[in-house]
């Protein structure tokens, strides 16, 4: 128990922490670029003082620029912010295609660096579960940066949903994988406490290129 | 002379500010939005610095470093990242960066490492002519 508990709360503590890294780090960039855009500014100032005109739409390129990255960091302290206020209720109920696209939009920049395309093909009716959505959240990422590693050359995902009433699925498939890798997938010690704490099972796909997070029994709620 | 620059990011608005900055300020500035770019570029051509972003799509900071010191040793490389922790800033040392900057950098100290860093490369450079030159006396029992 105290296992599980302590499993658990690393692999949160990880999660937040990359999570938390990475959308600084864009933050970061949009600061870069706000800074050189203050300092261009007043270099162009600095040259009209001794030639001037200074041009008018050099000037309002320049604060088209401020805006869009200004807007940018909105987004991402926005998705940050959600993700953060994840940790408020220990359950409550999420749409599982919802929750997906968010774990992707949030974990864009890493998913980038990682050179990997995936593409999510939408299930056939919205699958509504009672979960703990930070852990959640946090499983759906292990999930898709196990898959990465265990992705041979062409780094293409495909993500998709299984609507079975009682076990609703997330699958993770690939074009070709290291089978070293598949052979021992969630084993961790935390990954094993996360499981147990959402109540998923894995189970590998039958092409044998990917897997699948089952939600047991007690996730699923019947959508409005 | 003026300090010739490759500067390398995957942000394209942050890589045109920049090099209108530095350019402003006397630098030869060449762009490109990737390490893996970089690396073709500096097959073809020399410079006395490259400045690079550290987190980037594609080849790794610490494997673009370890790769651009392979293909040119003598290369100042000054590495421009979100956020630094010592581990990585001496893990990067030790593979031959020359030296770091936090983002938003400021570009009055970054033109002054650039300054430095070329005249690091000079030193090296004429270091290794002189033992060019030690060698061939040798050989040739001069």
């Amino acid at each position: 128990m105290v296992d599980d508990k302590e499993g658990l709360s690393k692999s949160g503590m990880r999660f937040f922490g990359k999570m938390s890294a990475s959308a600084t780090h864009e933050i970061k960039n949009c600061l870069a670029i706000i800074n050189e855009s203050a300092g261009l500014l007043e270099d162009l100032s600095m040259m009209a003082e001794k030639k001037p005109p200074l041009s008018l739409a050099r000037v309002n390129d320049i604060s088209q620029r401020v805006t869009r990255q200004v807007n940018r960091a909105d987004i991402v302290v926005r998705k940050l912010n959600r993700f953060s206020h994840g940790v408020d209720r220990k359950t409550q109920i999420a749409n599982l295609e919802e929750t997906v696209s968010f774990v992707l939009d949030l974990a864009s920049r890493l998913i980038a660096m990682q050179g990997v395309v995936i593409k999510v093909t939408s299930p056939l009716s919205r699958i509504m579960v009672e979960t703990n959505i930070f852990y959640l959240e946090n499983m759906i990422w292990k999930a898709i940066e196990t898959a990465c590693l265990a992705a041979k050359e062409k780094k293409q995902m495909v993500i998709s949903f299984g609507t079975d009433a009682d076990t609703p699925s997330i699958w993770f498939s690939m074009d070709a994988v290291q089978n070293d890798l598949m052979d021992d997938l969630f084993g961790s010690k935390e990954d094993r406490a996360l499981m147990k704490h959402l109540d998923i099972s894995i189970k590998k796909n039958k092409d044998n290129n990917g897997f699948g997070l089952l939600l047991l029994k007690r996730n699923p709620v019947t959508p409005n | 002379m003026s300090e010739k620059v490759l500067l390398v990011d995957d942000e394209k608005e942050f890589l045109e500010i920049m090099s209108e900055r530095m350019t402003a300020r006397g630098m030869v500035v060449t762009t490109t939005d990737s390490a893996d770019k970089a690396l073709s570029i500096l097959k073809k051509e020399s410079f006395d610095a490259i400045v690079m972003d550290f987190q980037m799509p594609g080849m790794d900071g610490m494997e673009a470093l370890k790769a651009i010191k392979n293909l040119k040793p003598e290369l100042q490389i000054i590495l421009l990242t979100g956020y630094a922790t010592v581990e990585k800033t001496v893990e990067a040392m030790k593979i031959g960066a020359t030296d770091f900057l936090e983002k938003p950098a400021d570009l009055e100290a970054l033109s002054e490492k650039i300054k430095n860093a070329k005249t690091e490369k000079m030193l090296i450079v004429e270091k290794q002519m002189e033992e060019k030159i030690k060698d061939i006396l040798q050989r040739h029992g001069g």
